[in-house]
């Protein structure tokens, strides 16, 4: 049920980037994509996070016809250790939702970057640069919507079911 | 009694035990399911990655993916539709005064500008007629317009390239130029990727693209239109010799080709952009040239690709 939710609410998010917001100049910069992503991960775990990256960057590269694989690996990664950090030390932390969206967008950004260079595709890093700061700051203000209604479809399970290991040093 | 309040003796010396709670993957069996499921995702990324990239494989089911997420793309375009026109609206309500002064000046210099042109346009119909002149290829005689919505506009600031819904089936190629509606007709790029049902096309703002172009007040001002240095739409006209003369206003239009080995992609006398600055430096041979294209690149909904009507 949940695999289903989260398809649908990223198939949503997809369509809603590649129909809508691209045609608006600050959201080029940006990506509810990956915002939902982010928000599922954290609150579904690092499996749940990359499996959803996987399939949805499959989804944009296919509807862009794009180089295949080129956003799956990105989300991939992204989901995953967005993931591991909501299943470690991320819990019920207010802040998390917004450092995670901060840091991978910047770490998207470069990573796309970095694979249109490898590729041998054109990766002027100037534009990234300039754009990013916007592209963060749009990812930024969508994160409080995109996570309260990510949340309210998939409520986080209760800290003592979360714990069940606990490592002793000394 | 001796007080020991160590950490040890809370977890493990305490009688009460705890339940054990189910559901979350952090044993180390599950950390293993994990690595091997990620990591199986990556390596599945990198081999379409590399099939996508070295060979055409993977044309078919990609096309086939975008086929079926058309009907969705489309409908979500046509639900925000009425958004778009109002947010269009505002933005043209609160640039209207500006705008409508600058259309007036506009409409005035080109009036007077037509009247010169008139003359000079019937005599070198005339001409042509008389030598039997057989110039390059142009859009009227030698391209069939297929017109075609645009799904999505770039999506990251290093993506110069929308996805248009025609492809093959209407006998859209790759290397077919696609320019605006009849209304600006200004050069949009070219089709770089075509599905059966949709095309992917390259912007001449990429960094790759470059275009042959001429000045149209000044036809020894030939040189090259392509991606300005810095961000936004903004193109150069890059070598360019200082000795042809190029001024801010002038119109550059694409140069075409007369035959030869290597033949211009696109066709004679598609409108570019407007020259908006010129600099001559004293250590350069060629002018510097910035441009701005006709055309709106963030914000197209429809484009028309130019398909030879003889390939």
């Amino acid at each position: 049920m949940n695999g289903l939710k989260a398809a649908v609410v990223l198939f949503v998010a997809a369509l809603l980037q590649l129909s809508v917001l691209s045609a608006y100049h600050p959201f080029r910069a940006s990506s509810v994509v990956l915002v939902a992503l982010l928000s599922i991960a954290l609150l579904r775990g690092s499996l749940f996070g990359a499996v959803a990256g996987f399939g949805i960057g499959l989804v944009l590269d296919c509807a862009t016809l794009g180089t295949l694989g080129v956003t799956s690996l990105l989300l991939t990664i992204g989901g995953f250790w967005i993931g591991r950090y909501g299943e470690t030390t991320a819990r019920d932390r207010f802040h998390a939702p917004y450092l995670s969206v901060l840091v991978v967008t910047c770490v998207y950004a470069f990573g796309q970057l970095v694979l249109q260079f490898v590729l041998g595709e054109p990766a002027p890093a100037a534009a990234v640069v300039h754009a990013l700061p916007l592209g963060v700051v749009v990812n930024l203000l969508l994160t409080l919507p995109v996570y309260a209604l990510v949340r309210r479809l998939f409520p986080p399970a209760e800290l003592s079911e979360r714990v069940r290991e606990v490592r002793l040093l000394g | 009694m001796p007080r020991n309040r160590t950490v040890r003796l809370a977890v493990l010396g305490s009688s009460v035990q705890r339940a054990a709670a189910s559901g979350y993957p952090s044993t180390r069996s599950s950390a293993l399911k994990r690595r091997i499921v990620v990591g199986g995702l990556v390596l599945l990324s990198l081999v379409l990655i590399t099939v996508s990239f070295r060979s055409t494989a993977l044309d078919g089911f990609q096309g086939t993916a975008a086929s079926a997420l058309r009907p969705f793309e489309v409908a979500a375009t046509r639900v925000s539709a009425p958004f778009r026109d109002a947010v269009g609206w505002f933005d043209g309500v609160l640039n209207a005064k500006a705008e409508n002064a600058r259309l007036k000046r506009k409409i005035a210099a080109l009036q007077a500008q037509l009247a010169t042109d008139q003359g000079a346009i019937d005599e070198n119909l005339g001409l042509k007629a008389a030598l039997h002149y057989q110039g390059p290829p142009t859009v009227a005689k030698d391209y069939r317009p297929v017109a075609a919505a645009v799904l999505s506009n770039p999506l990251s600031p290093i993506d110069e390239s929308i996805t248009v819904t025609a492809g093959t089936s209407a006998g859209v190629e790759a290397g077919d130029p696609v320019v605006a509606p009849a209304a600006n007709g200004g050069l949009v790029g070219i089709v770089s990727r075509a599905a059966s049902d949709s095309a992917r096309v390259t912007l001449i703002t990429d960094s790759e693209s470059q275009v042959a172009g001429v000045d149209n007040s000044s036809p020894s001002a030939q040189g090259l239109v392509r991606r300005g240095g810095g961000p936004g739409d903004t193109l150069v006209f890059a070598r360019v010799p200082k000795q042809a003369p190029v001024n801010p206003g002038d119109t550059i239009v694409t140069m075409g080709s007369l035959g030869g080995t290597y033949q211009s992609l696109f066709p004679a006398n598609i409108p570019v952009g407007t020259v908006a600055y010129v600099n001559d430096s004293d250590v350069s041979t060629f002018h510097e040239i910035q441009v701005n294209p006709f055309v709106n690149l963030g914000d197209l909904r429809t484009v028309v690709v130019l398909v030879k009507k003889h390939r």
